[in-house]
């Protein structure tokens, strides 16, 4: 029964016509508290482009884009964490530690500070396969400890989170490296990333931006397409009922929580060449971004909810919060109170609809 | 007995792992060989005491181990302490204080309960007198020396109030307003010197973007103010105009790393997104990078090289970049071409001092013993400036 958006708008519309004066009423409050992101995003965006003229040129749209893509696969991977209820804390450590491999692994052969001088640089596959098997391993340490003994993800990944600095720490020093930052990446690395395909207006658009469509296609597909999407979002809605209905939870969280890491190694391996420059700080702290980001695109830690275009949709808000408050030269204090109050109002109405539900 | 066995096992560690590096022999030796040499010129500084016979057991405190210059201090520093034939977990023992006050307070209570015969600290909490004194207070009811270093344990106003309070203490580290004041000049020089080429839009003025490590750390402060005032007094006096913020709605003039991380990716992410507004097809390009650390200096490049800027190839236009530190991998940039200049921070020479004021505490000498070579403030006796350096290219 498929009915056009045609028909569905005509539909709607009926409908509203049959309320009585009252319920109008309540119908545009909701709506308007409901949809109030996107009607503050979007006079966010008009008002900073009144101020400023320049925020809606090709060369802003696409660097807000670039910006944007660098945290899309981060992002993807923690929202099926938070689907489950949970969250993970080790995913900025995972980014750093697998930015520093990349990075380590990729250096140029001239270049005077490599890491392991007389490694050759190695194929660009064999690194990416790599980093998403150690981030994966990460992922899977979690989720066993999640699914097996029960704990809070809270626990367990802020656990993992210390282990895996530590490894970074170490890994940093190795072969006289002594905590200096990698960087002089091969220009094959750095051209596969960050170089350009494609030109939109003579705006050049780095190649991660396709990367991040590919990861948002693909866990699109796993979402919404495969039965372990369908088991996550039923072990996220109600373990015991997902149990009960033959799903096998302890697998279905391992692989959730593999899927994350992963997600992390491939951000790990795009920061890596996107910031040229990489330190045991790296990655730090980027868990919050994309936990705040996910949350406003409506992936509730009620669990068991959540959309691969909310959390896009997340992720760019954020994105064009930075830039806006930046073309309109805010000063730096008011940037954090902004970012907490957006982040505040976002989940107030995300929980809003569940309590109105109740 | 067991000593000789558990040395024996070590040592074949040691090897097994050296077997297992990536690094050839000779790249080992040159190392090694690098190290002797910059001995040899500390060494003639100060004779480091021999520790080996006595029961020395120096607990060692970094702010954080994640930070690189701090990592290039540590790194000094035990080779400095093997020098002097102690060894890890008899000799000195390292703490990681990960950016926490309270961590460093429970690790220092810890060492002294393990019987530490001296501390050296870089606290995390830079430039209050409360950090400082409780930690004086705890070597002093020890009756232990302890010996600061690189973060700053007091402000300018009230210099002297910590390190005047204990007899054993001191402290070695920079003057922190000195990086910014030697980054100024540096730029202030080099714009006056390639004025008109740095001016690539021809209005008579440099506009200049500023990143800034971290709100309400001294250093950064310091450096963000320095940087700029310095660079425009020496502008004056060759009577060019001072230096522009390329945004002028922005009254801070400066943009920072909201993580107070000091960190590249900060800096990668506000210059592309400064350039996509502030470009040569606009006429406004930022035509100058002023950045309070190299990490920054290098996030800020690879913006620049996204959009086809300082690439180090003769065809290619470079806007200048300054940092501070002068890691080894800023060091490549500006051998590249791709960066201009750095300030240099001494980490060799700062464990050097520590080394030897350490020494000078576990032989019973006066901690200040001997250091009439080493730059001491005018101010407080026990303090000791390292002094930082211009890095513009190889010395």
């Amino acid at each position: 029964m498929k009915i056009s958006a045609v028909e569905n708008v005509k539909m709607r519309y009926a409908e509203y016509k049959k309320l009585d004066s009252r319920d109008k009423k309540t119908f545009w409050k909701e709506g308007l508290i409901n949809n109030a992101l996107y009607i503050l995003l979007f006079v966010a965006i008009i008002y900073t482009y009144m101020q400023n003229k320049r925020f809606l040129t090709t060369n802003s749209i696409i660097n807000i884009l670039s910006l944007s893509a660098a945290n899309i696969p981060i992002a993807c991977g923690i929202a099926g964490c938070i689907v489950l209820t949970g969250t993970d804390l080790s995913a900025g450590r995972v980014v750093g530690l697998t930015a520093c491999i990349s990075a380590s692994l990729l250096q140029a052969v001239d270049y005077g500070n490599k890491m392991f001088p007389s490694l050759p640089v190695m194929p660009i596959p064999v690194v990416i396969l790599l980093v998403i098997l150690v981030g994966g391993i990460v992922g899977f340490v979690n989720g066993f400890f999640v699914a097996k003994f029960s704990l809070h993800p809270f626990i367990v990944t802020l656990a993992t989170q210390l282990i895996v600095y530590g490894v970074l720490l170490i890994y940093i020093m190795l072969n006289g490296n002594n905590g200096q930052p990698l960087s002089g990446l091969d220009q094959s690395f750095k051209d596969f990333v960050t170089g350009s395909y494609v030109s939109f207006k003579g705006v050049p658009i780095p190649n991660y931006v396709w990367y991040a469509i590919v990861i948002i296609i693909f866990m699109w597909f796993v979402w919404n397409k495969t039965t372990f999407g369908k088991n996550m979002f039923a072990v996220g809605s109600s373990p015991e009922a997902a149990n009960v209905s033959g799903v096998n939870v302890m697998k279905t969280t391992i692989l959730v929580h593999t899927l994350a890491g992963c997600m992390y190694g491939i951000t790990g391996f795009i920061e890596s060449a996107r910031i040229g420059s990489n330190t045991a700080a790296t990655g730090l702290n980027y868990e919050c971004d994309a936990i705040a980001a996910c949350v406003i695109g409506g992936v509730s830690f009620v669990g068991g909810t959540g959309k691969i275009s909310g959390i896009v949709l997340g992720v760019v808000l954020l994105r064009i919060i930075f830039v806006a408050l930046n073309f309109l030269s805010i000063n730096q204090n008011y940037q954090y109170i902004i970012k907490g109050l957006i982040i505040l109002v976002a989940c107030s109405i995300d929980m809003r609809k569940y309590l109105v539900r109740k | 007995m067991r000593k000789r066995i558990l040395a024996v096992l070590l040592g074949s560690a040691m090897a097994a792992t050296s077997a297992l590096s990536f690094a050839p022999a000779a790249f080992a030796e040159e190392a090694t060989e690098a190290a002797t040499e910059a001995a040899e010129a500390a060494g003639a500084a100060a004779e480091l005491a021999d520790l080996s016979d006595s029961d020395a057991f120096i607990a060692v405190f970094y702010y954080t181990y994640s930070d690189t210059y701090i990592s290039s201090v540590r790194t000094a520093l035990d080779a400095k302490w093997q020098e002097m034939g102690l060894e890890e977990g008899t000799g000195y023992q390292n703490y990681d204080s990960n950016s926490n006050q309270t961590t460093q307070n429970e690790q220092i209570d810890t060492a002294i309960s393990m019987g530490a015969t001296a501390l050296v600290v870089n606290i995390v909490t830079s430039g209050s007198v409360d950090a400082s004194q409780a930690i004086v207070d705890k070597a002093s009811a020890a009756g232990i020396p302890v010996i600061f270093f690189n973060r700053a344990v007091e402000s300018d106003e009230e210099e002297g109030k910590v390190l005047g309070s204990y007899d054993k203490c001191a402290f070695v580290g920079t003057d922190a307003p000195e990086a910014g004041h030697m980054q100024g000049k540096m730029i202030g020089d080099y714009v006056t010197e390639h004025f008109d080429e740095i001016d690539l839009n021809g209005d008579g003025q440099i506009s200049y973007a500023m990143f800034m490590g971290q709100l309400g750390n001294v250093e950064a402060i310091y450096r963000t103010q320095y940087a700029v005032e310095d660079a425009n007094a020496v502008l004056t006096e060759a009577g060019k105009p001072e230096l522009v913020y390329f945004d002028e709605s922005n009254t801070d003039c400066y943009q920072v790393d909201q993580d107070g991380n000091w960190s590249a990716t900060a800096a990668n992410n506000y210059m592309t997104t400064n350039l996509s507004q502030y470009n040569e097809e606009n006429g406004n390009m930022i035509e100058l990078v002023i950045c309070n650390n190299d990490g920054m200096a290098e996030g800020a490049i690879s913006a620049l090289n996204d959009k086809g800027y300082n690439l180090g190839t003769d065809d290619c236009k470079t806007i200048p970049v300054f940092g501070v530190d002068a890691t080894d991998s800023a060091k490549q940039l500006i051998a590249d071409g791709k960066m201009t200049g750095t300030i240099k921070q001494d980490a060799e020479g700062m464990a050097d001092a520590i080394a030897f004021l350490s020494g000078n505490v576990a032989t019973g000498k006066d901690v200040m013993d001997g250091t009439d070579s080493y730059n001491i403030s005018a101010n407080v006796s026990n303090k000791i400036y390292i002094p930082y350096g211009v890095y513009t290219g190889e010395e």
